[in-house]
């Protein structure tokens, strides 16, 4: 859609496509407000990335997408959300099927104390999604392939998920959350726990992952925004101070906040 | 003293700062032996109380027999009717060829006789029903010994006390060093005390009927309470939403917790023999009793261990599309259970050592033989502790002290088992 586009051939053909558009977001918890009119367009088969300081609302904005902040008894969030064109607040979405849809990975590794299989086949097994034991052992293996995990664990995946290095059950929560075969994946600084080369490994896979999904990543470091996104959103204080390619924010800001967040000055 | 000053600015070496620091770790000391104080005195009395309840109760573990050649005289029995012969007679005539010197007299044959338990002619009698041909045949008992002579052999009966202010003359302690003599005293393990119920004479007296009564009442505390406990937990804890009427829920239940077992006693009474006509005395209205005690211990222990479960868990579970129910059932609650089920262990436990609430249920009968059915009237192990404790008789002192050692015993080994399954299942995120 733009001339930024062309220096990305491998996504080219796809950007144009918006997955997610939100508008005129606002969320409460309680009596603060935690996001101020938000508006975002996030594209399909791109990784997104959110930035801001500690507190600016990247993480709240993040879970409304596929409203786990329901699950907060204070929380309240206006506006609209529209997955592929259905607004995804509206009363008739059930927030458990939306979930599947949209998947999640979170800030710590958080495999259940279950076996590596299970982690993985948990998803599809609670949407009846394999009907067969056969087909189950399919969607696992190739979740885990997907996570680029399936040579590390293929010989053991009856023993525990927590019994994994961090790198490798973060690696897990992915093929966790890609085996509901989703169509976006949030992940919420998915690499904070990790130690670099784990991090790298995860980097490694999310660039993978665009090619299927739309993802979106929140994260603390600049130089994985840069690394990894396509797009990235600057947040400030709950306000989306700046959206757009993120060779732009990070060469060219157009508001002097995000100059002055990514040059250090502030956060 | 130019080296003294630093270029923090604080001078470490200087002495008020060493009568700082010698001033701490003294008071650290003192803490570390007031603590160790403390165990020590609590192991003290803990030992105290044992060594007192072991050195009463161990007298209770062997009884006194006598073994005696008895001839089941065709006279007295009726090979028809085993059960309705003259057992006494038999015993007496037994004792008489026992003591062929003590003159034919009615006063001192009844001497000879008491030697026995009230319960040898039923031992006997028990035998010759079993098998009727035994009927005129002359076949060795080991039957106990009447409880006097058994504090007797137990050296609890000092000769040197003046004669007329012991329980035993001198000539009956004479006849009982000749059976001694003859070898015909034996001290067996007492098994009658987990075999028999309760019984009037403490050679015949045993923990069955309140070992049974106690399981019934457990049996039926456990099914009442678990379930509904959990339930309960679960729901306050998972799915209630947070208002005025949850908070006031929430308070009661604290509450429930610490109100004084013998008002649930009181509440039974009315409500479940006052207003429903429930049976008396029985374990299962003993075990209903209970489980309103246990209730709230469960339902505590139950939500503190689901809420020990660490968010992330949920987070995940929810994440991927499950449902609330399938959170909490799927993931939360069996990760809770080692939890709950030590909590309901404990709680057990408080239980098995309740005794006001039975009190006032009529748990404290006497009942001379083991339920067959959680309805029958029975005792309970702390019941028939309070009963016995209440008996004049000299035997019921040991017999006390081992109930105790028996109703430890079993509290032991409860939460012996909660701590395997506390440090079986316990997981580390």
């Amino acid at each position: 859609m733009t001339m930024f586009d062309v220096t990305k051939p491998e996504t080219a053909v796809d950007q144009t496509d918006i997955k997610i558009a939100a508008s005129n977001v606002q969320v409460f918890y309680g009596d603060t407000q935690a996001i101020k009119d938000v508006d975002v367009d996030i594209q399909d088969k791109t990784v997104t990335a959110f930035i801001g300081p500690s507190g600016c609302g990247k993480s709240t904005f993040l879970r409304c997408l596929n409203r786990m902040n329901d699950t907060i008894d204070s929380c309240r969030v206006e506006g609209r959300i529209l997955l592929d064109e259905q607004d995804i607040y509206a009363p008739q979405v059930d927030p458990v099927q939306l979930r599947a849809k949209v998947g999640m990975v979170f800030q710590k590794p958080n495999p259940f104390p279950k076996s590596i299989y299970d982690n993985v086949a948990y998803g599809p097994k609670i949407h009846g999604m394999a009907r067969t034991k056969g087909e189950l052992d399919e969607v696992v293996e190739k979740s885990l392939r997907r996570a680029a995990l399936w040579e590390e664990v293929k010989d053991r995946l009856d023993t525990p998920g927590t019994g994994l290095s961090g790198g490798q059950q973060q690696r897990l929560c992915i093929a966790r959350a890609v085996a509901t075969r989703p169509e976006v994946l949030l992940m919420d600084e998915p690499c904070s726990a990790l130690d670099p080369i784990a991090t790298a490994q995860v980097e490694e896979l999310i660039d993978e992952l665009k090619q299927r999904f739309s993802v979106v990543i929140v994260t603390h470091s600049m130089q994985q925004a840069a690394r990894v996104s396509q797009k990235t959103a600057f947040f400030h204080l709950g306000n989306l101070v700046e959206y757009d390619d993120t060779n732009t924010i990070f060469t060219n800001p157009q508001d002097p906040r995000t100059e002055s967040y990514i040059t250090g000055r502030i956060g | 003293m130019t080296d003294q000053t630093n270029n923090t600015g604080f001078d470490w070496a200087s002495p008020s700062f060493q009568s700082h620091m010698k001033k701490r770790r003294r008071s650290q000391i003192q803490l570390k032996l007031l603590g160790l104080g403390a165990i020590a005195i609590a192991f003290m009395m803990l030992m105290l109380l044992i060594t007192s309840l072991v050195s009463t109760g161990y007298h209770a573990f062997t009884q006194t027999h006598l073994k005696v050649e008895v001839f089941l005289d065709p006279e007295h029995l009726d090979p028809a009717k085993p059960a309705r012969g003259n057992y006494r007679q038999i015993l007496t005539d037994t004792m008489k060829t026992q003591f062929p010197d003590v003159p034919d007299d009615r006063a001192e044959l009844r001497k000879l006789t008491s030697i026995l338990s009230n319960g040898a002619q039923f031992t006997i009698r028990d035998r010759v029903m079993e098998n009727p041909d035994l009927i005129g045949e002359t076949v060795q008992f080991n039957v106990p010994v009447a409880d006097t002579y058994d504090q007797l052999n137990k050296g609890l009966i000092d000769p040197d006390t003046p004669e007329e202010y012991r329980r035993l003359k001198n000539d009956e302690i004479a006849n009982f060093e000749l059976l001694k003599d003859r070898g015909a005293i034996t001290e067996p393990l007492n098994t009658a005390l987990l075999t028999n119920a309760d019984s009037r004479f403490p050679e015949l007296a045993g923990l069955k009927g309140a070992l049974v009564g106690s399981f019934y009442a457990l049996l039926t505390c456990f099914l009442l309470s678990f379930p509904l406990g959990i339930g309960a937990a679960i729901y306050l804890e998972e799915f209630a939403p947070r208002n005025r009427v949850s908070d006031l829920i929430e308070i009661n239940i604290n509450n429930l917790a610490a109100v004084p077992s013998v008002v649930f006693g009181l509440l039974a009474l009315a409500v479940f023999l006052g207003w429903f006509g429930m049976p008396r005395s029985a374990p299962f209205v003993g075990g209903m009793t209970l489980a309103l005690m246990t209730l709230p211990t469960i339902i505590i222990a139950t939500r503190a261990a689901l809420k020990a479960v660490p968010p992330s868990i949920r987070e995940a579970a929810l994440a991927v599309g499950a449902s609330k129910q399938q959170v909490v059932f799927g993931h939360v609650l069996p990760l809770a259970m080692p939890g709950i089920l030590t909590g309901t262990i404990i709680g057990l436990a408080q239980a098995l050592g309740e005794t006001a609430p039975l009190l006032l249920i009529g748990m404290n009968a006497f009942i001379t033989s083991a339920p067959s059915t959680p309805f029958d009237s029975a005792t309970a192990l702390p019941t028939q502790i309070f009963i016995w404790a209440d008996s004049p008789e000299r035997g019921f002192v040991s017999r006390t002290s081992a109930a105790i050692l028996v109703l430890l015993t079993f509290l032991i080994m409860m939460n012996a088992i909660a701590i395997f399954l506390r440090q079986k299942f316990e997981r580390k995120w």
